[in-house]
């Protein structure tokens, strides 16, 4: 899917943005982007792939740069260095490319002032496809009230508010920034029901990229993942196979040089007694001190970032090993 | 977008117009009681065409109204600082540029739509003040000649309407480069007012070349320029250009304002009669004149729409920089 020739017209962008788009193409596709602020890298050498009519996690500690990678995907922030495609072009400035992509930022911003009905009738006259019977009637629902100012509003009808005022507009992309992480279980609940019935509404048309903290969440409704740490991807890919390939591994303390020797280790945590390995597997597992365990999206995450953590951490991860 | 920015204005339209509704029945009220004060007062010399003006023995337009008059050379300022700075800086302050900028409409032709009605309300707001003043100093123009006065010339005519303009340009470019509101702001307050401090006090008065009139240094009563001209200097020119009076505390002078310290000694004249007479017919002999520099009271107009060049372009720099700004830089 991601074949150097396409690698290469994204870098260069000679394949135009009006160029047709290739069925099965990936939703997004970036090369190398990176952004840089005066003070600090925020993104670097982010290359990623997801595939149309996906739903994909985007996980990473605070300020691992996912605001900054959705920002980009939406082009509201430009790129230091790389490119992106998202749905077959660059981001740009032109009303064909904003109409394809529903954002919602972290934290919501609406206006405060206007009411959700206000913002309906706003998006009603700046976007030509624009599905304002769906928006109120899952307000309605939801009992979100229409002719409230949005700022009087539960920061759970607020996203509502949001996700629906992005989901009106009919996108092929949305790209969602934490907008559960100030939700109550059930508001959270009814916030990622909404997406999936969209998904399932759009059939395969719409791909999602959803951040969040809540693994739980993600789990249940996502079948990607990307994860960021220190400013870079970690992982990459389809949870199903990046669970397949990677294994737990339980066994006494030992010297792991054979297991480094067939497998990555992504990160081992060492107690007197007994050590854990999470292992990308280079093969079967055949060291019968060891007893082999499937790997829960949790642990998977909780070891790419554990590996990627800066020196300050690592006393975290390795309780116990002077004792 | 125009539906958005209409509902995101409606307050400040109907707070605006509230506003300028009181301003206009004060003004009204006092402005007919003037009126009918300078008819009292000079309705029969009017008639018989012996009026001389400026006459400063009527009490016109004195008053907090007055005042209030005097000030509303900062409504554009205030224009400027409240509607102008914040269209951008607020957006990205509270993050909402990051809804309105990803709807389909790119963000060039928000910046234009919004721009646009801000720049029209502006002139709208600032005109409809400046006709209001205009038609209330009427008297007080014809009878004090101060058309041309700083403080008055500022906030008659087109100036209003065309500084409005020029203020909210300020504003909006201002936020849309500092992106933050307080600061922008300020430097939409600070700009506004140095800049028409700048043109008010050093460059208004050479818009045209000043006329200079010569008269006799013997002429008792000096030549005055008619109506409501703008004197820029007078004093006395010798033979090598003008006569400076010397920088102490008493300086005896003879005529109108003639050093004696600088009468030649050809000039000097001894004996029984009018000294200062012969002293003057002498000077005047030898080639010293009084003068007058002014810029007429027909310029008043031409001045108006010089200022308001000036003010549209530097008003239409602004909003380029402002596009420049919006595309280039992260939102």
């Amino acid at each position: 899917m991601s074949g150097p020739e396409r690698r290469f017209n994204a870098v260069t962008g000679t394949d135009g943005p009006d160029s047709a788009e290739p069925i099965g193409a990936a939703a997004i596709e970036t090369t190398a982007l990176t952004k840089r602020y005066r003070r600090a890298t925020a993104l670097s050498d982010c290359t990623i792939t997801v595939p149309q009519g996906r739903i994909s996690a985007l996980v990473g500690p605070n300020g691992a740069g996912k605001s900054t990678l959705l920002r980009l995907l939406t082009g509201l922030a430009r790129p230091s260095d790389g490119a992106a495609r998202v749905l077959g072009s660059p981001p740009r400035q032109d009303p064909a490319f904003l109409a394809d992509i529903g954002y919602l930022a972290q934290d919501v911003p609406l206006y405060r002032r206007l009411s959700a009905e206000d913002h309906i009738r706003a998006c009603t006259k700046l976007n030509k496809r624009w599905d304002a019977a769906t928006a109120r009637t899952r307000l309605r629902e939801l009992r979100v009230p229409l002719d409230r100012a949005v700022g009087t509003l539960s920061g759970g009808q607020r996203a509502q508010v949001g996700l629906s005022l992005a989901l009106a507009k009919q996108p092929r992309l949305l790209l969602l920034d934490e907008p559960v992480a100030a939700l109550d279980p059930l508001a959270r609940r009814h916030f990622l029901s909404t997406i999936t019935t969209a998904m399932a509404e759009a059939e395969g048309r719409l791909t999602v990229v959803l951040s969040s903290h809540l693994i739980g969440d993600l789990e249940r409704i996502c079948d990607h993942l990307i994860l960021l740490a220190e400013s870079r991807v970690q992982l990459c890919g389809d949870i199903e196979d990046l669970l397949a390939e990677h294994t737990v591994l339980v066994g006494p303390r030992k010297d792991t040089a054979a297991i480094e020797q067939a497998h990555t280790v992504v990160h081992s945590t060492l107690t007197p007694r007994q050590s854990t390995l999470v292992i990308k597997r280079g093969g079967p597992v055949i060291d019968p001190a060891y007893q082999a365990e499937d790997i829960s999206l949790e642990e998977l995450v909780l070891a790419y970032m554990g590996a990627a953590a800066p020196a300050a951490y690592t006393h975290l991860t390795a309780v116990g090993e002077d004792q | 977008m125009t539906w958005l920015t209409w509902r995101q204005y409606r307050m400040a339209t109907v707070t605006a117009a509230a506003l300028i509704a009181a301003f206009a029945a004060l003004v009204v009220i006092t402005g007919l009681n003037m009126a009918t004060q300078f008819h009292t007062a000079f309705g029969s010399c009017l008639a018989a065409g012996t009026c001389r003006f400026p006459n400063d023995d009527i009490g016109l337009g004195g008053g907090p109204l007055g005042f209030i008059i005097e000030f509303t050379l900062a409504v554009p300022a205030v224009l400027g600082m409240f509607i102008g700075a914040p269209l951008v800086a607020r957006e990205i302050e509270t993050g909402t540029g990051q809804f309105s900028w990803t709807q389909a409409v790119t963000r060039r032709r928000w910046l234009a739509v919004k721009v646009g009605w801000l720049l029209l309300a502006a002139l709208a707001w600032g005109g409809a003040v400046g006709a209001l003043v205009t038609w209330w100093s009427g008297p007080k123009n014809a009878a004090y000649l101060s058309a041309f006065n700083p403080g008055t010339f500022d906030v008659q005519g087109i100036m209003p309407a065309v500084y409005s303009l020029f203020a909210m340009a300020l504003g909006i470019a201002a936020g849309a480069l500092i992106r933050r509101i307080l600061p922008a702001l300020g430097v939409t307050l600070f700009g506004y007012f140095g800049i028409r401090l700048i043109i008010m006090g050093w460059i208004r008065q050479h818009y045209m070349t000043p006329v200079t009139t010569k008269f006799s240094v013997a002429q008792a009563v000096p030549f005055i320029p008619k109506g409501a001209a703008w004197q820029l200097a007078q004093g006395v020119l010798g033979p090598n250009g003008p006569i400076s009076l010397p920088n102490s505390a008493s300086v005896q002078i003879i005529g109108n304002g003639f050093p004696i310290s600088a009468v030649p000694p050809v000039c000097h004249v001894h004996g029984a009669g009018d000294q200062t007479a012969a002293i003057l017919s002498c000077l005047a002999k030898h080639g010293y004149a009084q003068y007058v520099t002014y810029q007429p009271a027909y310029r008043y107009w031409p001045f108006q729409f010089i200022e308001a060049g000036i003010f549209v372009a530097f008003a239409a720099l602004l909003i380029a920089v402002a596009f420049a700004v919006i595309n280039r830089r992260d939102a």
